[in-house]
């Protein structure tokens, strides 16, 4: 098994055309990270149709290339612009900003660039060895296991992203309704069809997550037209010194764990471990002071943070199916189309594909390294491209993009649909994210659910029966209902 | 009412809509469905479910008490103006004539001054999409009156 993962993984490196492409890819993501707006998942939403052709190790390369490369670049813009290119570098503008501020734009990139490449890899490193193992223990799971774990992964929406939790689960739900559009899968009986027999098989993902990232974000973009950007001036990226090495390799490691776990979570993405590595980085300073002021252990707790959850976020998705982002929502939708069913026969029957797509991500790492340390200031001018051009360009690859998925005109009605759903959505506060990972999961519940009622002859308690679904339930509940009960104890005893 | 009191307004409407619309479709015998569900359990049990939190939002609105949302600007209602307008024009004309046109107004709308610029934009990415997507991945575009002209 040992050796097959290293032959996989090594073949990556001698295959020049996957390498081509990953290079491509790599600079790709970078642009579309170091746009404001646009960002892994809308990028991933834009370039799913592209992949359609390709072979699928080749497809999910490029998806996983796009989705490490992006949430790195977003430092870029976080640091020269003060403008995040993506939600997980966020916290990377509380110290990077202000360090660019300063006149050390390039040492601020320099610790942004080897941060984000100590954890994107070391995330690969254990991703290589997590997967399998959880793949063994998800060998065992039958229906009622499956649906217990879905059920765990959609109460994990609740802490998604930022729209507060009952608008995540109402998105989720809403997702979830999505799925049961079509033919029912046992019945064969129409749901929601009105005579439109395109939707028989069910919306298709494709259509809709190009509506709820890219177009969503278009009209959300409408709304900073006019935006004037301060950019600070940058000479070169340097390489961090030794004794910046001496300041922050604790940090970075500790949020190369951080990241992972936080990865790991089904639900939870790079915006929250890079919060939670920025605020662990001060809690473990010596310098608390310097924190917002330009600390450079600030920068590289987010940045190995955010990147280390990439690697984390891969193993619940190709795993179990369950996607922790909306990224990895679209990878898992990659996966699909490809015919590479998540799960234990990922990894017991196309094990060869699964660490050659492990490699490509770990070459992805070492790519974005060198260009940040050698392009980055060539990439920070694309992020003034203006948006009166930039986005029109990007309605045009949402259309056809989501033509080209079935060669549907149906598709690209469904996308802009969705993408006016999605944007209001956004302005009341829900977030899109829920409803992509609802619609995944929402075949999923109902078929185990339904598989599970047929085991027990009806009699669904039985399904608290089994010891790995009932635990999946408790951690369901706790998560919904521990901060509450947390806070009401609180509330007691004060 | 505040309009913040619409969102959950319009959400319980869209969940009995789902329920009432769910009620009247088709039952399966019993011996197909056995011991597990109707087709129509599933979305009923989900709108109900999602009914209860919107009664919790509603509530937390209630106590906190948020910001009304305030209105779009013209850019954003201008932006979902091109998208009908592309529904239309790729319906009676071409998708790539609809490309087109959006991408155009949506530049000038959007407060492109230079219209060369505007036109270029228009011009050359439905072009290149055109080009990557016909020759390289093999895609057939919808018939319409530029399709014609090149299908034949």
């Amino acid at each position: 098994m040992f050796e097959q993962a290293i032959s996989a993984m090594a073949s990556v490196v001698v295959d020049p055309y996957l390498l081509g492409l990953i290079f491509a890819t790599t600079i790709l993501g970078v642009i579309i990270g170091v746009l404001p707006g646009l960002g892994a998942t809308t990028g991933a939403a834009l370039l799913l149709p592209f992949t359609l052709t390709m072979d699928p190790v080749h497809a999910i390369a490029v998806l996983a290339t796009i989705y490490v490369s992006a949430t790195f670049a977003g430092s870029i813009t976080a640091i020269l612009i003060n403008t995040p290119g993506t939600s997980a570098a966020a916290a990377t503008t509380f110290d990077g900003y202000p360090l660019a501020q300063k006149g050390e734009a390039g040492r601020a990139l320099g610790i942004a660039v080897i941060s984000s490449t100590v954890g994107g890899i070391f995330s690969v490193i254990i991703l290589c060895f997590a997967a399998p193992l959880l793949a063994r223990v998800a060998y065992e799971f039958r229906s009622p296991e499956y649906f217990a774990l879905t059920v765990f992964g959609l109460s994990m929406l609740a802490s998604i992203s930022a729209g507060g939790a009952v608008k995540n689960l109402i998105g989720g739900i809403f997702g979830v309704w999505l799925s049961t559009i079509g033919a029912e899968r046992v019945t064969g009986i129409e749901r929601f069809m009105f005579g439109n027999y395109e939707l028989y098989e069910g919306l298709h993902f494709v259509p809709i997550f190009i509506g709820l990232f890219a177009i969503s974000e278009l009209l959300v973009q409408s709304k900073t037209v006019n935006k004037i950007i301060n950019t600070v001036t940058m000479k070169a990226v340097k390489l961090p010194t030794l004794e910046d090495y001496k300041k922050i390799w604790k940090t970075i490691l500790r949020s190369c764990g951080i990241g992972t776990f936080i990865g790991v979570l089904p639900a939870e993405g790079a915006t929250v471990a890079s919060m939670i590595g920025y605020s662990e980085a001060r809690r473990w300073s010596k310098n608390k002071k310097e924190f917002g002021k330009g600390a450079i252990e600030g920068i590289a707790g987010a940045e190995a943070a955010n990147n280390a959850a990439t690697g984390g976020a891969m193993v619940p998705t190709m795993v179990l199916g369950i996607p922790g982002s909306g990224t990895t929502a679209i990878i898992l939708v990659g996966l699909m189309v490809h015919g590479l069913r998540p799960g234990v026969y990922l990894f017991t029957e196309q094990v060869e594909k699964v660490y050659q797509i492990f490699g490509s991500m770990f070459v992805a790492n070492v790519m974005f390294m060198l260009m940040g340390l050698y392009a980055a200031k060539l990439f920070a001018r694309v992020s003034l491209v203006p948006t009166q051009i930039l986005w029109p360009i990007v309605f045009a690859l949402s259309v056809i993009g989501a033509y080209a998925f079935q060669g549907q005109l149906l598709d690209v009605w469904l996308a802009l649909i969705f993408g006016v759903i999605g944007y209001f959505a956004r302005r009341h506060g829900f977030s899109v994210a829920p409803i992509a990972v609802g619609l995944i999961l929402g075949e999923m519940v109902e078929t185990n659910l339904q598989h599970s009622l047929k085991m027990y002859d009806g009699a669904w308690w039985m399904i608290l029966a089994q010891p790995l679904a009932l635990m999946f339930l408790v951690f369901a509940f706790l998560g919904l209902c521990g901060p509450m009960i947390y806070s009401w104890i609180t509330k007691q005893k004060d | 009412m505040k309009n913040v009191y619409l969102v959950p307004l319009i959400l319980s409407i869209f969940s009995l809509a789902v329920i009432a619309i769910a009620l009247q479709l088709d039952t399966s015998p019993e011996m197909i469905v056995g011991d597990s569900m109707q087709a129509r359990s599933f979305p009923i049990f989900l709108m109900i479910l999602k009914l209860i939190l919107i009664g919790i939002l509603t509530f937390q609105f209630y106590k906190n008490n948020p910001k009304p949302v305030a209105l779009e600007k013209y850019h954003t209602w201008g932006s979902m103006f091109l998208f009908l307008l592309f529904y239309l024009l790729t319906v009676y004309t071409d998708m790539f004539i609809g490309i087109f046109v959006v991408i155009f107004l949506m530049s000038i709308l959007w407060g492109e001054r230079r219209i060369w610029v505007a036109f270029l934009t228009a011009t050359v990415t439905p072009g290149l999409v055109f080009l990557l997507f016909d020759y390289v991945l093999k895609i057939r575009f919808p018939r319409g009156i530029l399709m014609n002209l090149y299908y034949g």
